[in-house]
């Protein structure tokens, strides 16, 4: 028996309020069954100067076993992201990772590179000599995919994706003939078109302005709801978090550790009206707080 | 103001191109008036009648000829650098074992004069065809390589990681995201290969020489005909330069994206 079965699984199903911490050995197991994801006891060094160890996550105990947006909050250079690459199983080359610590994904142990999760990253990686609409269809081009979906069903499933994010008019241009917030909807479009059953998003809409920024939120959230997954999103903005988490992990400064978590459960899309309700301040402070008691170094964005 | 990046108009770049080529024309001429010599230094216009002869001789074009030997040695040798050289570049870029295993025997030739290994060649090869295509594949291949490799090494990692993270192999990660980007770079090279190509034709076609315009120097040098020296040495500078913009041209119109 492995030790996600082990997990101890509460048979609380009630919904939870907001702002209710998120308790348990291994967190976040709140249906009854075995989580989808759990990260158990993660801890990270990567080699310092000197021969050193520089330590960048420890003693993360994380389950996600709901197809929420999950928020990863935590000051810039916190490892927030190494923890996401380690879902992901995107790993650092000649480096043991994690260093301590398992992770699982429906109990079973999880070594290496896995199909489950999708990555969007904040750069968008869009091929620049393929079109949009080849961009979206390039993972079928790779043999895991093309072993998996029809090539009758790949067109569907483009032509789809491409109208949910609202390109298809631009289907035949190029990544340079697109503005930033498009060129993110394509690396949207291609992770959801492989329909992942956990979409890991590491700070995708950071490198954008703030009215694209928005649209990208209330994009996302509208696409989570027509296509629901584990989504967990990377970000160091408060604002962010709470207009679209169901749930917020933050994250001390480095090394990281889990400094608080807690679910949201007002319903998406929530608006600039909403951050300004004394239940959101409340969280915003909280949040705030937590970050000033693990008194890093890093910054995190508070939008006003 | 002095601004590096303003780019004169097409214009102003063919009058500036146009003083250029008048300066370099009347200091040969005046040069070649003073030397008075044609043995030394034919005037412009002596080399003129030796190309028109050596364009047609009453019986044949000696030009044309040689010029279809020298481009096809140039066309075999192109071809076996690009289908040895760059899978070596990608191969190296793409993984760093292979490089740190090929990078010490393929970098210092970049700086060795390869025309030392003409009397090798000679000794393995003969004096025949095979020597002077092999000759030429040298002389390129030793540049190619590298520039592959860092043509490769230079596409940003996050590509690398996108398609290993959409569920690429490894080698599908290199060969479908990381290559394709590195196709322009990659073109680059091969038009520089191609170029330094030219600039060993004529010592490739100096041993044994029966056909190229190696051989119409070679032959001119012993009867100190310099202006067939000159004219022979401005024809290839011309066919170096027209493959260099076939090339460039053929690279633009299949990289187009890059330039947008």
């Amino acid at each position: 028996m492995d030790s996600a079965s082990q997990a101890p699984n509460q048979s609380n199903t009630q919904r939870p309020s907001v702002g209710e911490p998120v308790t348990g050995a291994v967190t976040g197991a709140v249906t009854g069954a075995v989580p989808m994801l759990i990260l158990e006891d993660i801890t990270q060094d990567y080699p310092g100067p000197g021969g050193s160890l520089n330590r960048i996550v420890e003693g993360v105990t994380l389950a996600f076993d709901r197809p929420g947006i999950n928020m990863l909050l935590g000051p810039s250079g916190c490892g927030k992201s190494t923890i996401l690459r380690m879902l992901g199983g995107v790993r650092p080359i000649g480096l043991q990772c994690p260093t301590s610590g398992r992770i699982w994904i429906d109990g079973k142990e999880c070594h290496d590179q896995h199909d489950d999760a999708i990555m969007v990253f904040q750069q968008y990686s869009n091929r620049p000599d393929l079109t949009v609409y080849e961009n979206v269809a390039f993972p079928f081009r790779l043999k895991l995919w093309k072993s998996k979906v029809k090539p009758t069903e790949v067109k569907e499933r483009v032509d789809h994706m491409l109208e949910a994010v609202g390109l298809s008019d631009k289907a035949g241009l190029r990544p340079a003939q697109l503005s930033g917030g498009q060129n993110q909807r394509v690396a949207l479009a291609r992770a959801l078109v492989l329909r992942p059953r956990i979409l890991l998003m590491d700070e995708p809409f950071g490198a954008l302005d703030a009215q694209t920024r928005e649209d990208m939120q209330l994009l996302l959230a509208k696409l989570h709801q027509e296509q629901p997954c584990l989504t967990v999103f990377v970000t160091h903005d408060v604002t962010e978090a709470l207009l679209l988490g169901d749930r917020v992990i933050v994250m001390s400064t480095k090394p990281a550790r889990i400094a608080d978590d807690f679910y949201v459960t007002i319903p998406r899309p929530r608006n600039a009206e909403w951050l300004r309700t004394p239940e959101a301040q409340e969280l915003e402070k909280r949040i705030l707080t937590q970050l000033h008691a693990s008194s890093g170094k890093g910054q995190v964005r508070v939008s006003i | 103001m002095w601004n590096p990046y303003r780019q004169p108009s097409s214009s102003q770049q063919s009058a500036m191109s146009a003083i250029a080529f008048t300066v370099v024309l009347v200091f040969w001429t005046i040069l070649s008036l003073v030397i008075n010599n044609p043995t030394e230094l034919p005037t412009p216009w002596e080399t003129a009648a030796a190309f028109v002869r050596l364009c047609w001789d009453g019986k044949q074009s000696m030009l044309l000829s040689a010029s279809l030997w020298s481009i096809g040695r140039i066309a075999v040798a192109g071809l076996m650098v690009f289908l040895i050289g760059v899978p070596i570049g990608i191969l190296m870029g793409g993984s760093p074992l292979i490089n740190s295993v090929l990078s010490p025997l393929v970098d210092p030739f970049r700086s060795a004069p390869v025309a030392a290994l003409l009397p090798v060649l000679v000794m393995w090869l003969g004096i025949g065809e095979t020597m002077k295509v092999v000759f030429l594949f040298l002389g390129a291949v030793v540049y190619l390589i590298p520039m592959v490799r860092d043509a490769i090494k230079a596409v940003p990692q996050a590509y690398w990681i996108s398609a290993y993270d959409l569920g690429a192999t490894p080698f599908e990660a290199v060969m479908k995201a990381v290559v394709p980007m590195a196709k322009p770079r990659i073109a680059d090279a091969f038009v520089a290969a191609v170029s330094i190509e030219w600039t060993y034709i004529t010592v490739a076609e100096y041993v044994n020489a029966e056909s190229g315009l190696g051989q119409i120097i070679s032959n001119a040098r012993r009867i100190s005909a310099m202006d067939r020296i000159f004219a022979t040495i401005l024809v290839i500078i011309a066919l170096a330069l027209l493959t260099y913009r076939l090339m460039m041209i053929i690279k633009c119109k299949l990289y187009a994206w890059e330039v947008g």
